[in-house]
């Protein structure tokens, strides 16, 4: 009998394992091994040489020492930081200023904003980038004639000779994209706030402001670092806009670590240098990434 | 929480509207424009003109009923497999205690935030040696990686909220724990996997930058990476583009509306009360 018990119970034990093994192992397969590879890679010499031979050549830190010297690396970092944190101030401001909005608006002007915002969501990337490319073409441009039309004259116009407006045109898309996500979860927040607390507040003699301050933000703030984590995950490394909007030739001056990594690696065939770089955006992102996790295993552990 | 509605408020949601809703406007009125007048150096806000002619061009370039089907059997095969595999692990980590399940939880997050466009350059060299580049299983089981993480964390969300009695009343009837799976938790879970598979379809249409590097051969394109090839050394034929995006965008704007709500509070789920 007790025999019985105990295989009956291995039995039940092994279960959960074989549950979570087939998801395990395409994951680790796909994700984890290259994770490693990454790192292999970026302490070795590797381009077509040495794919063709099938030796790869280790050189230590030579590819790191190499980028570290080498000044382009630095106006790259430079310039995805101050892009980033552009991109994260925009999008954040922008989208909870709206969401906070919406709760004073008429009802029918927030269905037609929430339906608009939905719209944006679904589109597609690369839809979002060809529309944006096209009011932003250099003959037919919606924008350039409408601009005209006010009486400026800027004729017909490249708008991506300039990096300045270039990339004003880029952080538009992306965060014309990134804006619906984040006033939809902080208005979805923002509905589920219980009105008791609200009430209590005010019969306490609290004025609107001092209800906002008090009992509002404090129970949205993990939502506010949760969309701030990701937005800061996501738009430090933007990819697929800046590299469409220019013809899949993005000029060095727009290069960003994404963009960087990638023509090092597939126009350069210098994968070694490539995977260094990319994994220096992975160190750089394990700060915020680190934070992001802590507060999802604690919500994952609060609720299991 | 809805307060009474203020001018200010009212005046900024219709221009929000405006700024944000006119890219896809002029997506589809463009679209539906003669040739001429898309290719006019004085665009007209309103359309003055409507035809087909944009649909019809972009059906008939070459490539697009190519890269229509393969971007469907790789969205197929996505959903399919992953959502297998996100049942049973959902089923796991939200029904069954098991050491180092916070380790595999940890995993999933972890797998979640790393970045695409710096695991690209190993992933294709595995790939490559793999031999599965320019191969429809090769990216079909790249996405399902990229996407398990998401769609089991959902489904587990889905899971803690199905009461623990209803299995084990089933159980004290005499169902087996498979047949308590197959027969009670299963159906309850179908909402949650219909969205979950939903999600992964949307994921698996819209993705870029794996199908451009893994699918480079003509006849093995998806149809974001065909849409990315209509700027050609000599110009860009806007007309056709935006009947193609329009056409690229109609299924996930459908699947899209029906679980938008569940991925507003999925990817944030559980934070207003925690």
């Amino acid at each position: 009998m007790s025999v019985m018990v105990r295989n009956s119970k291995q039995r039940k034990a092994l279960w959960p394992y074989l549950l979570i093994a087939p998801a395990l192992s395409v994951i680790l397969l796909i994700l984890g091994f290259p994770v490693y590879r990454l790192i292999t890679l970026s302490f070795q010499k590797f381009g077509l040489e040495e794919i063709i031979a099938g030796i790869p050549v280790w050189i230590g830190f030579e590819n790191f020492q190499t980028l570290i010297g080498d000044s382009e690396f630095w106006v790259v970092l430079r310039r995805t930081f101050i892009f980033t944190f552009g991109m994260v101030f925009v999008s954040i401001v922008v989208g909870a200023w709206l969401a906070h909005l919406m709760v004073r608006m008429n009802p029918i002007i927030r269905w037609l904003l929430n339906t608009t915002l939905i719209l944006v969501w679904a589109i597609p990337a690369l839809v979002g980038v060809s529309i944006w490319k096209w009011m932003f073409s250099y003959e037919f441009s919606i924008i350039t004639s409408t601009i005209n039309r006010l009486g400026f004259d800027f004729a017909q116009r490249n708008w991506f000779t300039s990096t300045f407006s270039g990339f004003t045109i880029i952080g538009a898309i992306v965060a014309w994209g990134a804006v619906p996500f984040i006033t939809i979860s902080i208005y979805a927040a923002l509905t589920q706030v219980p009105r008791e607390l609200i009430e209590a507040a005010a019969i306490d003699g609290a004025n609107s402001r001092q209800i906002f301050r008090a009992v509002i933000l404090p129970l949205l703030m993990p939502i506010y670092v949760i969309l701030i984590s990701l937005s800061i995950i996501w738009d430090f490394q933007v990819f697929t806009q800046i590299w469409v909007v220019l013809d899949s030739r993005p000029p060095a001056e727009y290069y960003t670590m994404a963009i960087y990594a990638f023509e090092k690696s597939f126009g350069l065939s210098e994968y070694g240098m490539g995977a260094a770089i990319a994994l220096l955006m992975i160190v750089a992102l394990l700060g915020v990434t680190w934070f992001y996790i802590k507060k999802m295993v604690q919500i994952g552990d609060s609720n299991a | 929480m809805h307060k009474r509605s203020s001018v200010f408020s009212n005046i900024a949601g219709l221009v929000s509207i405006v700024l944000m809703g006119f890219p896809v406007y002029w997506m589809l009125t463009t679209s539906f424009k003669k040739r001429e007048d898309v290719l006019s150096t004085e665009p007209r806000i309103l359309p003055e003109s409507f035809t087909l002619d944009s649909y019809r061009e972009a059906f008939s370039r070459e490539g697009f009923y190519t890269s229509l089907r393969n971007s469907l059997i790789v969205v197929l095969i996505t959903v399919l497999i992953s959502l297998f595999l996100a049942t049973f692990a959902s089923v796991a980590i939200a029904r069954m205690k098991f050491r180092g399940k916070r380790s595999f939880i940890t995993t999933l997050l972890i797998v979640q935030m790393l970045p695409l466009s710096a695991l690209i350059i190993p992933l294709f060299l595995l790939l490559t040696k793999l031999q599965v580049t320019n191969t429809i299983g090769g990216l079909a089981i790249t996405y399902v990686a990229f996407i398990l993480p998401f769609t089991i964390w959902t489904l587990r969300g889905f899971l803690a909220n199905i009461p623990y009695d209803i299995e084990e009343a089933s159980l004290v009837d005499g169902c087996t724990r498979l047949q308590a799976y197959r027969y009670v938790l299963l159906p309850l879970m179908a909402p949650g996997l219909v969205a979950t598979a939903i999600f992964a379809f949307i994921q698996a249409w819209n993705e870029f930058l794996l199908a451009y590097i893994i699918m480079q051969s003509q006849d093995k394109l998806t149809l974001p990476v065909w849409l990315a090839g209509f700027t050609t050394r000599t110009g860009t034929d806007w007309g056709p583009l935006m009947a193609a995006s329009t056409v690229t965008a109609i299924p996930v704007v459908i699947f899209f509306s029906l679980i938008q709500k569940r991925i507003a509070t999925g990817v944030t789920s559980g934070a207003v009360k925690g």
